[in-house]
């Protein structure tokens, strides 16, 4: 999942790639890290990045995410100059669900070659269908779950080649 | 003992003065303007009185509403905190005129230490140090001229009825006299409504020292040490701390025995503050007589002990001082760090708003005098003092730290604060050192910018909060979803058996 923030006047750009229990970052292209034990409890986001703890108070609005890290407050803004839809930027090698769900169908099977933007799998929650895209031409590696099941938030339902 | 006081102010202090009241056994009433009609301070009132609009001047300046508010709800005191009329001797008068007492010192009291050129002369018959310079105030350029050739340049051009920095001017020259001269004169009269300014020495590389006093009707006068406030912020206070870590013993003696003699020279009485220049030679000045409860007195609370709100009170309702000089001690260290609602990031612009969350700082040595909730709008109107975080521990270096990782637990955020901004002073080398004066401010502008040393780590959180954040949400409805029924109602039908 690709994510586009603006800082002081700056777009930086956040890829979030979910492998297992470990979220790979990349941000703005360079910087690389790993990120595990994500816990996300009503404002508090807790993570380990490069085996350091994080505990950090946020808040989400429509526009803006405050955060506030060693008494250091950052604002994020919801970049305006792209006008791509989440879930449509996913550029890693996997699909998963946003949410807790239903998994209500998986349109592809393993070996499957399939192109980017094709729907890899639909999830249904809060009576919401939400197609979930290729983030990339490839080939289908791995189908974790059926149709009919109950999937976990950030569950990977889709792996590609 | 009064049965009922007015609390003639708003926020944080608001709330300081009702604590006192209550654990006196005494009644408070609570002032409001109408953006203010949810503001914390309300919560501590037992009863409470709307006074105006929003503008201060309809409001908390508002000496004839204040007095009809304490008149109506049959107060027999009026507290007014700090700012709006704390040293405003018309009020002071009003009280009196109102057979209302005023918790502070009286009318013509107010008048002598506002008047700087007339405390000057005061203090200086009671051999208390001045800064060297002129008398009284004049109009005469010839006057000015030969009174900064006797100081020496640089010299400073004040405000007689100044404050806050109001008609204050350097001059570091003869050619430039004149036209500073003219500037002070405009800004004193659109300020204060009173153009009298007077010149003295410039002291260079001054500390700022002040030291709290208590005096009671009956002649008794107590100090409890000092304050080290020379980090401003454009003459206004943002960190405090005592003991100060410039001073030593004999010093310190000496000019707690100076502010006694100031105060009772000037017949005052309740709680003030004798502030002071300490020169780089350690040559201490008097500055000036500040007549109220100040912003940082909880420093002096931490180090002392005392309560000054309550003896305060006490000593307005005419009870005797029961506290003797050689009972105050100075236990510990103290740091006062001033949360306001600003942007120092972007010129120190305010920051007013709705705060979206906030998680107030708790653990040992910790208080937090707090005027704000969550979810609540800091109003435009007033002060941007939104709380006051006061640290104490066993010594200075400790007190440092623990203020640095308290600082780092004091959550405000969806509006712009200056905590940051705090625990970047408060972990400069210089500040660590106890090496610093009233310039370190202007000194250190560059090093006190922000680094964003966090942002990539911002940025993750960020789009984890994104993420994760709506999968969540969509956990707590199923949550709702599928709650359980109770045992009771598993139970079924309820019956009452028996006869």
């Amino acid at each position: 999942m690709e994510y586009k923030f603006n800082f002081l006047e700056q777009v930086h750009k956040i890829n979030l790639e979910k492998t297992d229990d470990l979220f790979k970052v990349i941000i703005n292209d360079k910087q690389e890290y790993n990120i595990s034990d994500v816990e996300v409890e009503s404002n508090l986001i807790s993570f380990k990045a490069e085996d350091k703890i994080y505990n950090i108070y946020c808040y989400s609005d429509k526009d803006k995410t405050h955060l506030s890290i060693d008494g250091e407050n950052y604002i994020l803004e919801k970049d305006k100059t792209s006008k791509t839809k989440t879930g449509e930027q996913q550029k890693g090698n996997s699909v998963f669900s946003p949410m807790p769900g239903l998994l209500v169908k998986v349109p592809v099977s393993v070996g499957d070659e399939v192109k980017s933007g094709i729907t890899l799998a639909i999830v249904e929650a809060m009576k919401m269908q939400n197609e979930l895209p290729s983030p990339r031409d490839g080939i289908v590696k791995k189908i974790n779950g059926k149709e009919g099941e109950q999937v976990d938030a950030l569950q990977v339902i889709v792996e590609l080649e | 003992m009064f049965k009922k006081i007015l609390i003639a102010n708003r926020g944080e202090i608001a709330i300081r003065v009702a604590r006192a009241c209550k654990e006196l056994g005494i009644c408070t009433i609570g002032i409001y303007s109408t953006i203010d009609k949810k503001s914390l301070h309300l919560r501590f009132m037992d009863e409470i009185e709307w006074i105006g609009d929003s503008p201060p001047l309809s409001s908390y300046l508002n000496i004839d509403a204040i007095i009809k508010a304490a008149k109506q709800t049959k107060c027999d005191a009026i507290h007014p905190g700090y700012g709006f009329l704390a040293e405003n001797e018309l009020f002071a008068k009003a009280c009196e005129d109102n057979g209302i007492t005023f918790v502070g010192p009286n009318s013509n009291t107010l008048n002598l230490v506002a008047d700087k050129v007339a405390s000057r002369n005061t203090v200086k018959k009671v051999s208390v140090p001045i800064i060297p310079g002129m008398e009284m105030t004049c109009t005469d350029l010839n006057k000015f001229k030969q009174a900064a050739k006797e100081v020496g340049y640089p010299v400073m051009i004040k405000a007689s009825m100044g404050g806050g920095g109001k008609g204050m001017r350097v001059v570091h020259n003869e050619k430039d006299l004149g036209k500073s001269i003219a500037i002070s004169q405009r800004e004193a009269l659109s300020s204060f409504g009173d153009d009298s300014i007077y010149l003295e020495k410039y002291i260079e590389q001054p500390h700022h020292i002040e030291f709290q006093v208590l005096r009671d009707n009956h002649g008794n006068c107590i100090h409890l040490f000092e304050r080290e406030c020379s980090i401003q912020r454009r003459h206004q206070k943002i960190i405090e701390e005592t003991p100060s870590p410039v001073l030593n013993d004999k010093l310190r003696i000496e000019m707690g025995e100076a502010s006694k003699k100031v105060i009772e020279a000037s017949n005052y009485t309740t709680a003030g503050t004798v502030e002071f220049l300490l020169d780089k030679n350690k040559k201490f000045y008097f500055l000036e007589v500040n007549a109220r409860i100040q912003v940082e007195h909880p420093i002096t609370e931490m180090i002392t002990g005392i309560d000054l709100v309550r003896q305060q009170i006490l000593i307005a309702a005419g009870e005797k001082l029961s506290l003797r000089q050689e009972h105050i001690k100075q236990n510990g260290h103290a740091i006062e760090t001033r949360i306001y609602a600003e942007d120092p990031d972007n010129n120190f612009v305010p920051s007013p708003g709705k705060i979206l969350y906030l998680s107030e700082p708790q653990g040992p040595g910790i208080r937090v005098d707090s005027g704000i909730y969550q979810d609540w709008n800091v109003p435009p109107h007033y002060d941007p003092i939104l709380s006051k975080l006061i640290i104490w521990a066993e010594n200075r270096d400790l007190c440092i730290k623990r203020t640095t990782e308290t600082l780092k637990n004091y959550i405000i955020l969806g509006i712009k604060t200056n905590i940051g901004y705090l625990k970047r002073i408060i972990k400069s080398p210089s500040f660590c050192r106890g090496n610093y004066d009233t310039h370190f401010i202007d000194e250190h502008e560059e090093k006190l910018l922000p680094k964003q040393e966090k942002l990539d780590i911002a940025l993750i959180a960020g789009a984890l909060s994104k993420q994760v954040g709506f999968a969540k949400s969509a956990i707590n409805f199923q949550k709702v979803s599928t709650i359980k029924s109770t045992p009771w109602q598993e139970i079924g039908k309820w019956e009452i058996c028996g006869q």
